[in-house]
């Protein structure tokens, strides 16, 4: 049982900024991903949060009581790293044990619960063998475990599942996720994957330059990003990119991009005011076709098509941007082919070409 | 043409990398080797490339044994995982290398240099020294350096794999693109099922040493040999219940623990399945399945265990039974943990498998 609270938290190494002054809550038994690229800052946000970090600036509370001064061990925070180090002499049952011979928990209860997390996460077979004969994914799940074993109030994961492969990723976020909606952990999870943020966590923290960008759950993030860096970071595949100048014509805007102009639909009209001539136009591969399949259509060239069996992805080139499709396994247009692209009048995005806040604030509501 | 003829490696006693591995290289393929990490991928392209010497089998290419030939004296072209680079050249220097080897003309080698360095995305780093770079844009340098010369056959070890999502994305389809302009061989090993199925003209599945199956990723995809190609190809993987078989007059139906039927085929279908009471397992993908709405006749009944988001669908985990099956749903469909649904399936998109190798596959027609 514990929330979070952090009020004008700022991390700074020497001379360099690494987290520049930012608030946010987490609430009790909520699952918080914290999701950026390298350098963001989010594992030195999580890092304050365990107390392995001082904070330069500002304050963390758990469960109301500042918690700046109170050293790790202290505040029943337990961390789960990229870098699983494993004590390499003793076995993996030792290993998971370690943290409860250390609170000094006896031996039958210390036994009865590293079986209980060994079966969860398969590792019995494991619990007799050394930490040298594992593989990376199996590591990791030691490191998991022995993080989980102490039933810890909040429950920090940085990177946990980075080294697994496909089928590994999902059964391990599965048996996080439920672990989660088991025992209502505060989890927060930090990663630079934006498929695991947004299919295990309530609310996702996108951060960048040491800054929150967003933090909303994932349906939103994905369909409401209030600028194009979140928008860029999130989804697969990536949201397509291309400048483009706004004009009044008569009563309605129109959008010139590469020698060829679009009227917007009326919803855009205030936000096409408020940007100015130039503008970032975004929209997702999922609301791009082809065909004459409404009003907005430019006209490209098929560049590739990439048959995934359970969809065709397509990239074509309008100019000089590439544009990327996901279309039914049926639709395979030749390279080179000249086509007509559709795109969802009502899912296209408009940025600054500056990157600050989206102003469209009702777009998809 | 390559061939790897029962191709058996070993590493020390204990540690075997390739148990008689037998697979063809075709002339300009894209062959994809993908397997999770350890498979024995790497092993491959070293033996193509005669850096690693098999312990015992034979390596031929058109049909004669190339086992005695050096490195240097294959005309294979090759990136690794771990980019080596020239430290005191720069990228353009590095990129240019092999063209300088082969004595080619300056005002070409430049041209060259410009072309591939703008397709990865590094035509502003040329004067750079690698030192000065991040893993992605080495890795990239690297794959520039392999792919700019023509080659016999180009061995591309996990070429994207420290790069970002957007990155990875791009790249992936200007390889394609350049694969098939080039006419090249290209052998590539990834441990990502969408870079598979995206880039391969075929695709060879390994694990543990062992070809699980070779072929086309619709092969892999729609008639996966076994529960291992099921499982690891297609995003997300597919999910499976256990059934026990009933016969009746010319069909066999196949039920849950529970009684709820799953699927019912043709007796005559069905010539590989065994009457032995090893276990039977129905595989559904995520997309063949979906919510039941009222008149569905085939639906089984379970309790939404998770729920995924992925931004434009969700992934529902319906646990049925001791089973859990994954349903791909739109996003804005409202559906919460725990509740109870049940679960729609053609009839004739079945995968059966018994012991974990597929006995039938029911698929419909695309």
């Amino acid at each position: 049982m514990a929330s979070i609270k952090a009020t004008g938290l700022v991390k700074r190494y020497g001379t360099v900024k690494a987290v520049h002054g930012i608030d946010f809550e987490i609430a009790d038994g909520e699952f918080v991903a914290i999701l950026g690229p390298s350098g963001c800052g989010k594992s030195s946000t999580m890092r304050m949060i365990a107390g392995l970090e001082t904070v330069t600036e500002g304050t963390i509370e758990i469960d109301g009581k500042v918690v700046n001064d109170i050293r790790a061990r202290d505040r029943n925070v337990a961390m789960s790293f990229e870098s699983y180090a494993l004590y390499p002499t003793i076995s993996i049952h030792e290993n998971i044990a370690f943290p409860l011979r250390s609170a000094g928990m006896n031996a039958d209860e210390i036994d009865r619960r590293v079986r209980d997390i060994a079966e969860k996460m398969e590792l019995v077979p494991l619990l007799g063998l050394k930490p040298q004969g594992l593989s990376s994914g199996q590591a990791q799940r030691v490191g998991l475990a022995r993080a989980l074993v102490r039933k810890p109030s909040v429950f920090l994961l940085d990177e946990p599942i980075s080294h697994l492969d496909t089928r590994q990723r999902y059964r391990m976020r599965r048996f996080i996720k439920q672990l989660h909606q088991q025992y209502h952990y505060t989890m927060i999870y930090v990663t630079h994957d934006q498929e695991e943020a947004l299919a295990l966590a309530d609310r996702v923290m996108v951060m960048s330059n040491g800054l929150i960008q967003q933090m909303a759950p994932p349906d939103e993030i994905y369909a409401r990003p209030v600028n194009a860096f979140v928008a860029g970071f999130v989804g697969e595949p990536p949201i397509n990119f291309f400048d483009c100048r706004l004009a009044r014509d008569g009563g309605r805007w129109t959008l010139a991009f590469e020698g060829q102009t679009l009227t917007l639909p009326e919803r855009l009209s205030d936000t096409a005011a408020q940007l100015g001539p130039e503008a970032l136009a975004a929209v997702r591969p999922h609301f791009l076709s082809i065909g004459v399949n409404g009003p907005l259509v430019l006209e490209g060239k098929v560049f590739v098509t990439e048959e995934l069996q359970d969809q065709n992805l397509v990239m074509v080139d309008v100019g000089k941007v590439r544009f990327t499709l996901v279309a039914h396994p049926s639709v395979r247009p030749q390279r080179g082919e000249v086509v007509p692209l559709t795109i969802d009048a009502d899912h296209l995005l408009l940025f600054p070409q500056d990157n600050s806040r989206r102003i469209d604030d009702d777009l998809a509501a | 043409m390559y061939e790897l003829k029962a191709v058996h490696k070993r590493y020390g006693l204990a540690k075997v990398a390739l148990r008689k591995i037998d697979l063809t290289v075709r002339d300009k393929e894209f062959l994809v080797i993908y397997g999770p990490a350890g498979a024995g991928k790497s092993t491959i392209l070293n033996i193509l490339a005669g850096i690693t010497r098999p312990t015992t089998g034979d390596v031929l290419r058109d049909g004669v044994s190339i086992l005695h030939l050096p490195p240097e004296r294959r005309d294979t072209a090759m990136a690794f995982e771990n980019y080596a680079l020239y430290s005191h050249l720069s990228v353009g220097e590095n990129l240019a290398f092999p063209l300088h080897a082969r004595g080619m003309a300056r005002a070409e080698i430049d041209q060259r240099v410009r072309r591939i360095a703008e397709i990865l995305g590094i035509g502003h780093l040329l004067d750079r020294r690698p030192g000065f770079l991040s893993g992605g844009q080495r890795q990239r340098v690297a794959l520039g350096r392999a792919i700019i010369r023509p080659a016999d056959i180009y061995l591309l070890d996990e070429p994207v794999g420290h790069l970002d999502a957007k990155l990875r994305h791009k790249i992936r389809a200007e390889l394609k693109a350049l694969a098939d302009d080039l006419n090249a061989t290209v052998v590539f090993t990834t441990t990502s099922s969408r870079e598979a199925l995206a880039l391969g003209d075929r695709v060879a599945v390994l694990n543990q040493g062992r070809l699980e199956q070779i072929g086309t990723p619709a092969d892999l995809y729609h008639r996966p040999a076994n529960a291992f190609v099921a499982s690891f190809v297609g995003d997300p993987p597919m999910s499976f219940i256990t059934v026990e078989p009933r016969r009746e007059a010319d069909r066999v139906a196949f039920l849950t623990p529970d009684g709820m039927p799953v699927a019912t085929l043709r007796a005559d279908a069905l010539d590989g399945l065994r009457p032995a009471d090893a276990a039977i397992q129905v595989g559904f993908r995520s997309n063949e399945v979906r919510l039941a709405q009222q008149g569905d006749s085939a639906a089984l009944r379970g309790r939404v265990d998770v729920i995924e988001h992925l931004g434009h669908s969700k992934i529902a985990l319906v646990g049925i039974g001791r089973d859990q099956v994954s349903v791909s749903v739109p996003a804005h469909t409202s559906i919460h943990v725990g509740e109870e649904v049940a679960i729609a399936f053609p009839r004739d998109a079945v995968h059966l498998f018994q012991d974990a190798r597929a006995v039938v596959h029911a698929v419909p027609s695309v």
